[in-house]
């Protein structure tokens, strides 16, 4: 082959000398081929983090229901939404450049870039949730306890003995009834009925359980996770007191690593697309936003998987 | 060797040969061919069925949530369900706005061992991890969350509603 190849080379430039013949391996440009194999690591990469979220989830004895974490049903479905609207205005971006539409093509990828800032501001608003509610990937990661037990009693009851709060809590009591709100008598009430149980010798396991729910209530189903107040914690920002969720930790661990690992692949999509919109996109570029979108395409379907295991399951 | 003929033909309709390790113009940029191939497939009209197809799927996992859905007590089927969904969804995204439509074989050699390896990868991860509270100390099990646990805070709920936490007070 090589020998023909060089022979018609030397024919047809007979002064240059031989000439081999590039033949590619696959009918597809080198850029696509790299981002495909790219594409192939990352299937098994975030296969690796689902089913590592699948095997956890399904082997747990205990695993918290979405509104036991504040998750929002209809705000994950919107970003998933937002996500597939952003899919389709990327084809159409490339569509547009194909076509040597270059306005249109860089109005799309404008699109696209908006779309994707408003799937991760989406996602700080539901992260900025958690981290009302205590839930944290990072420290003090102790705040989650995952049984009303006499571990959790005495956190409370080390936390309620801090100095600081033991100041902000006199600084309550000596406040007038008429200043307080509805929300706030009724916490303080039952702030001391919290104190009084975690300090008392003889307490049971169920009050414990009623010390949690006044803490931080379990939301019930259908309730959004946001603005849910009834908690001390929620009504007295600064308590900060140990919370019950049962399974919460585990859940806490893989919601953070999943997402976040996800959140990360939207800012390079969007680092990529912010480029993008430098240069003039004609079909010279169309190469380029088929790479780039193969990419987000990918980052929409891992979403496609995370929206229904981490929100409705 | 026989073959020189149509190496030569081939030859004259791409130009000519490139001695830097260059690939032919219309499949480095995507070019005149690229564009050609394109056109017969995609185009808005299919685009939009598939995005519409992708939002309709969308509203279909909620479907689990509502009073019409049969199988209440039986969450599995939910499941089952909603990854059916969650599937259709990823073939249409792969298939229609990744192009692997009208790719050509190289798409299997590609998607299908990794599908494989991420399968096993999973599976490998259930004697450690998904059956890792079969067998635990007794240490561990005193600090483990239960199903009772749950149902203790549930009661705890129900019962204080504010005014009664006295109630459970000694």
């Amino acid at each position: 082959m090589n020998s023909t190849a060089a022979s018609i080379g030397h024919e047809s430039h007979g002064h240059h000398g031989p000439v081999l013949q590039y033949q590619p391996g696959l009918p597809l440009s080198r850029g696509k081929l790299i981002m495909w194999l790219f594409l192939s690591t990352e299937i098994m990469f975030f296969a690796a983090l689902l089913g590592s979220y699948v095997v956890l989830r399904f082997g747990a004895a205990v695993w918290p229901k979405p509104h036991h974490v504040h998750l929002s049903e209809p705000i994950g479905a919107f970003n998933t939404f937002v996500l597939i609207c952003s899919s389709v205005t990327v084809v159409l971006a490339l569509e547009a450049a194909r076509a040597n539409k270059r306005s249109l093509a860089k109005t799309w990828m404008l699109v696209t870039l908006v779309l994707g800032s408003l799937f991760l501001g989406v996602k700080a608003y539901e992260y900025s949730s958690k981290f009302d509610h205590g839930i944290y990937p990072w420290a003090p990661r102790g705040r989650i306890y995952e049984r009303p037990d006499l571990y959790y009693g005495s956190a409370v009851r080390a936390r309620l003995s801090d100095p600081a709060i033991l100041a902000k809590m006199k600084e309550l009591d000596a406040r007038p009834e008429g200043e307080l709100s509805d929300a706030e008598l009724t916490g303080r009430r039952r702030l001391k009925q919290v104190r009084d149980m975690v300090n008392n010798p003889n307490q049971q396991a169920f009050d414990l359980a009623v010390v949690a729910d006044q803490i931080m209530p379990l939301p019930g189903e259908g309730s959004d996770g946001h603005g849910h107040g009834g908690g001390l914690n929620d009504t007295f920002g600064w308590l900060q007191l140990p919370a019950v969720i049962p399974g919460g930790n585990m859940w806490a661990s893989t919601y953070f690593f999943l997402t976040g690992f996800h959140a990360i692949h939207v800012i390079v999509g969007l680092i990529v697309f912010g480029i993008l919109l430098l240069y003039e996109l004609g079909p010279k570029r169309a190469g380029m936003i088929e790479n780039a979108g193969l990419y987000w395409h990918f980052v929409d379907l891992v979403w496609i998987f995370l929206f229904p295991l981490l929100y409705l399951f | 060797m026989n073959n020189s003929e149509t190496d030569s033909s081939s030859n004259v309709t791409h130009g000519p040969v490139t001695s830097h390790g260059e690939l032919p113009e219309e499949i480095q940029t995507g070019g005149e061919d690229g564009e050609q191939s394109h056109e017969a497939h995609g185009g808005m009209m299919q685009y939009m069925a598939v995005f519409v197809a992708l939002c309709f799927l969308t509203t279909m996992s909620f479907l689990t949530y509502s009073s019409y859905w049969p199988w209440k007590d039986e969450p599995q089927v939910g499941w089952a369900f909603m990854m059916a969904v969650s599937c259709t969804k990823a073939l249409l995204v792969v298939l229609f706005f990744m192009h692997v439509l009208w790719e050509a074989n190289w798409k299997y050699v590609l998607t299908i061992p990794a599908a494989m390896m991420a399968i096993f990868l999973a599976i490998m991860l259930i004697p450690d991890i998904g059956l890792r509270n079969r067998m635990v100390s007794q240490e561990r099990a005193l600090h483990m969350a239960r199903g009772s646990d749950v149902l203790l805070l549930e009661k705890a709920a129900s019962a204080d509603s504010s005014d009664e936490v006295g109630k459970h007070e000694h």
